[in-house]
């Protein structure tokens, strides 16, 4: 005689409920990069910094009297973690009009 | 990413470059932050690449693109996102048998390969036994979704790893730990590098639970070592939401990922232990966490304290977690070494050329990401060919701890440029009633077969 019965197991879920993070927006894009401020912005990993020589050559070729500001973070953390780094960094953007960034990942 | 995110809140417009196999891993971390139309550009330029040819080529045909990420006017959706309604799980999420089971999970994602206990209602309470906390404790949110670790999520995710009650305190505070942002999880936990989380247990909840400091520590055959570190896997997983090839950008993967638990043995050590060291009392049980992300042993070139060094500093790469057998702990405390001693003496004599270091190729620190090589003493004397530099500058970059069997192999963990002087332990909260709990559970220790 066969045995059909076979245990059920009735599972709880694994998975984490997290808060729903309200969306945004992204800023307004700039109609013309011809004589803008491009922020060129990286990280320590090491393709971020040739790449963006590369983007800086193509930008100032393209559009004339693109004017290209740097910025360099090196920690492996976020840039507003500290007050010190979100001021240097908001102190930067207001430089700017545009930024590309680089992680070199 | 988070800087994209940063300027455009600020009102910038931004293009983020990246390869072309971390896309997805870039709009995860945009849509984690609720910025889910940042303008992500993927190239052809190899991860970390150096090649200029390849640079040139990725960027140039991206050029297009970038331009266009920056100056393209914005869709509807990518100026009003609409906001998903909050999420809920079920409670109850399927029934069936364990097979069943173990092939549901697994295609949700939320296994590690391996078969897992099925969290029922029932499994769930008993392991819930294992805290005074309530079950709908939120203990802390975990990166990178900020998934809410409640209790009884961890709960189910330890029945999932085959834990048992009285391993909960250590779920508890080793998240605890993850969340902390001294643990620098934010950044080993997804990263490239694959960095795992090494668990040390010190106190006497050691004795309490079976946890293995001695042969075989880190071999697979004993349920604490290998469950607890089973247990923060998935949590990390399904309640961090860290999931391999999308959050979790880890290139090679680490074995280690699968647990990677040891207790120290302070009985045979002749020093004091980890957590004493880093503040706590010898009666205190602690869990601490560090990230390496590679691990061989070495052979002791003899037997004194000469021959034990020296096979450290020749075999370490970074700054190294040892894992010193008792042995070996108790030649060198008989000639006299402390651990701050032996910190000490690799710090200044574990050197190589300085043209085996990455940074000496230009590619791997800040000063040489500039474009040159980095000097010597903060910079001010260039580096040359000849010179050498110190694989662990910083001797309280080192640790130390007492395990392993009687033999001759030394273990070295190496957490690499994370290896720092943050003192990541965290003392365990037990529950009411525990010296019952642990007796109900003191017989769960394997007992080999005689033959």
């Amino acid at each position: 005689m066969s045995n059909n019965t076979k245990n059920l197991y009735e599972v709880m879920s694994p998975w984490a409920e997290a808060d729903p993070i309200p969306l945004k927006g992204i800023a307004p894009r700039v109609k013309d990069l011809s004589g803008k401020k491009i922020g060129l912005f990286r990280n320590s990993k090491r393709a971020a910094r040739p790449s963006l020589g590369v983007v800086e050559t193509n930008l100032k070729a393209r559009f004339p009297g693109c004017e290209i500001r740097p910025y360099a973070f090196m920690p492996n953390a976020g840039i507003t973690e500290t007050p010190e780094w979100t001021a240097k960094f908001e102190e930067w953007l207001r430089g700017v009009d545009a930024v590309v960034l680089a992680y070199g990942d | 990413m988070y800087a994209a995110l940063a300027a455009e809140e600020r009102n910038k417009p931004t293009a983020t470059l990246v390869n072309q196999g971390f896309v997805n891993d870039a709009r995860s971390a945009a849509s984690s932050r609720g910025v889910p139309g940042a303008r992500i550009v993927a190239t052809s330029v190899p991860c970390e690449g150096s090649v200029m040819e390849e640079i040139e080529a990725g960027i140039n045909a991206a050029m297009d693109e970038i331009v266009a990420a920056l100056s393209r006017p914005l869709s509807a959706e990518e100026k009003s996102p609409v906001s998903k309604a909050a999420e809920k799980t079920s409670r109850a999420i399927f029934k069936g048998d364990i097979q069943e089971v173990n092939r549901f999970f697994y295609r949700r994602g939320w296994g590690d390969g391996l078969p897992i206990m099925p969290p029922t209602e029932e499994a769930v309470s008993e392991m819930l036994t294992g805290t005074d906390l309530p079950a709908d404790h939120v203990v802390v949110k975990l990166i990178p979704r900020l998934g809410k670790a409640t209790v009884e999520k961890i709960a189910v995710n330890a029945v999932m790893a085959g834990a048992l009650p009285t391993y909960m305190p250590l779920l508890i505070a080793g998240l605890e730990l993850l969340a902390d942002p001294t643990s620098i999880f934010g950044t080993t936990g997804v990263s490239t590098g694959s960095w795992a989380p090494f668990w040390i247990i010190n106190g006497p909840v050691r004795h309490d639970l079976h946890i293995n400091s001695g042969t075989g520590a880190l071999s697979p055959g004993d349920i604490a070592n290998a469950a607890i570190g089973r247990a923060m896997a998935l949590i990390i997983k399904n309640i961090g939401g860290a999931r391999k090839g999308v959050e979790d950008m880890g290139v090679q993967g680490n074995p280690g990922k699968y647990a990677l638990v040891l207790a120290e043995n302070e009985e045979e050590s002749p020093w004091e232990p980890l957590h004493v060291e880093r503040g706590f009392k010898k009666e205190d049980s602690t869990i601490a966490v560090s990230f390496p992300n590679s691990y061989l042993q070495t052979w002791p070139f003899s037997s004194d304290d000469e021959g034990i060094l020296r096979s450290i500093i020749h075999a370490i790469y970074r700054p190294p977690c040892i894992v010193m057998t008792p042995p070996h702990a108790k030649t060198l405390a008989r000639r006299g070494w402390t651990k701050q001693d032996i910190k000490e003496f690799i710090s200044e004599y574990a050197r190589i050329p300085a043209y085996q270091s990455g940074a000496y190729w230009g590619t791997s620190s800040p000063a040489s990401a500039e474009g040159g090589r980095p000097g010597l003493y903060k910079n001010r004397v260039p580096m040359r060919d000849s010179d050498s530099i110190a694989i662990a500058p910083n001797p309280n970059s080192i640790s130390i701890v007492v395990a392993g069997g009687p033999g001759a192999f030394i273990g070295l963990h190496m957490p690499g440029a994370f290896a720092t002087e943050r003192k990541t332990t965290r003392k365990l909260t037990l529950p009411s009633g525990w010296d019952k709990l642990v007796a109900k559970y003191k017989d769960v220790a394997p007992v080999y077969a005689r033959y």
